[in-house]
């Protein structure tokens, strides 16, 4: 069974997303939006550690951004939710390993994450050309750079939790 | 009640493997009731090498004596000049020089992250200036950094007025790059090219700073015209920004 999360320096690897988050690095945007890290980090480690694991990383990475992040609007709660779902996707069927499974499971996650922005500002009547246009690019680069990093992050962590073999 | 003895036992074991993450769960809700105070100090402790330099503070500094000149001249009353002289007579210790060590222009926030914080006298609810004019104002603190949020922010709303016509609106951030005045009257006059700069009876921000130019003007909105901004402040590219000390 899966326990990355006693490895406690697999643990530590979080907070590139908040460091990343605020970095900002220009070569890695998309008509000036960057990429959502917070899905790029979760998925794998979900993936490999479960939904009980996956939800709790979720949660605190929610926490970590929103304390970043100006106005009322949070993440927590779709990081959570995809922390449970990808969990529950890794634990079930057999492992995910091709570029495109790991490529369409961040576009959905990124598509949900920005959903759960987006849907408020829509009920206060607040919806404009480019929220859409965020969510657009930011679904986009994320599902883009997801086969590349995700497919490392998988790697590393299931070779930390398959252990010494005898 | 064997069973339901075994069962608690085993709750509370399984209690006694989780309370570290519980612990975990405690310093991350702490972090996000400060506003992120340990991440925002840490950041700016790691990235504390890569600011920019003293040579971009002179620049701006040169910059700013260009502006001012710029809204001197701008400035058509004489009421409004002896406002503004008296303004200046203290202004230049009243500015605090910050490097911008975060920016997200994009997306869904509009902030800057300051390496300027509470313990250097920074406020929330300062005003944040540019070459060019203001930028936005201090939304949070911690010891060492400050985020600010800028004027096309989702969330921004400041009092401004355009100089020539002398007639008052909200400038509202709608989470692109050129923001919307909201006049309070219909067919207020303005057209492209007016000069917006901040309302003297605005509460929130200090008064004749420079905005922006109008870009457009739409007259059918309802209930009141309503025209685009172009911001004058180049938020892309500037490295260092001065903050009003005490706020307003």
């Amino acid at each position: 069974m899966a326990a990355l999360h006693r490895h406690s320096w697999c643990g530590a690897t979080a907070l590139m997303v908040p460091l990343l988050t605020l970095a900002a690095p220009q070569l890695l945007k998309l008509d000036g939006v960057a990429p959502a890290w917070a899905v790029l980090w979760l998925l794998p480690w979900a993936l490999v550690d479960g939904p009980v694991s996956g939800t709790v990383a979720g949660v605190a990475l929610g926490l970590a951004l929103d304390s970043l992040q100006l106005g009322p609007a949070s993440e927590l709660p779709a990081l959570a939710l995809l922390g449970w779902w990808w969990g529950r996707i890794g634990r079930q069927g057999p492992p995910i390993e091709r570029s495109f499974s790991l490529g369409l499971l961040a576009l959905l996650g990124c598509l949900l994450l920005n959903l759960s922005l987006l849907v408020p500002n829509a009920w206060r009547g607040e919806l404009g050309w480019s929220q859409l246009q965020t969510l657009l690019a930011q679904t986009l680069l994320t599902a883009l750079l997801a086969p590349m990093l995700c497919s490392l992050q998988l790697l590393l962590w299931r070779q930390q939790t398959a252990g010494p073999k005898g | 009640m064997q069973a339901g003895r075994g069962f608690r036992f085993g709750q509370l074991r399984s209690l006694g493997r989780l309370w570290p993450w519980l612990l975990l769960l405690v310093a991350l809700l702490g972090v996000r009731l400060s506003k992120g105070a340990p991440l925002a100090d840490a950041y700016a402790l790691l990235s504390r090498p890569f600011w920019p330099g003293s040579a971009q503070s002179e620049w701006l500094r040169s910059a700013q004596q260009i502006d001012q000149q710029s809204q001197l001249l701008q400035l058509q009353s004489d009421n409004t000049r002896l406002r503004r002289l008296l303004q200046l007579a203290g202004a230049d210790n009243s500015l605090i020089g910050a490097a911008v060590i975060s920016r997200q222009t994009s997306g869904w926030w509009h902030q800057l992250l300051i390496g300027k914080g509470s313990l250097d006298g920074v406020s929330v609810g300062a005003a944040v200036l540019a070459p060019g004019g203001l930028l936005g104002r201090v939304a949070s603190t911690t010891p060492t950094t400050a985020a600010v949020q800028l004027l096309s922010d989702d969330g921004s709303r400041v009092g401004v007025w355009v100089l020539r016509i002398r007639r008052h609106g909200l400038l509202t951030g709608l989470g692109t790059a050129r923001p919307v005045l909201r006049f309070l009257e219909k067919d207020p006059g303005v057209r492209p090219g007016d000069v917006v700069v901040t309302s003297p009876a605005s509460t929130l921000v200090p008064p004749n700073i420079t905005v922006g130019v109008v870009q457009h003007v739409d007259d059918l909105a309802v209930p009141a015209s309503e025209a685009v901004v172009q911001l004058s402040a180049p938020v892309e590219s500037v490295d260092w920004v001065q903050v009003r000390r005490g706020g307003r």
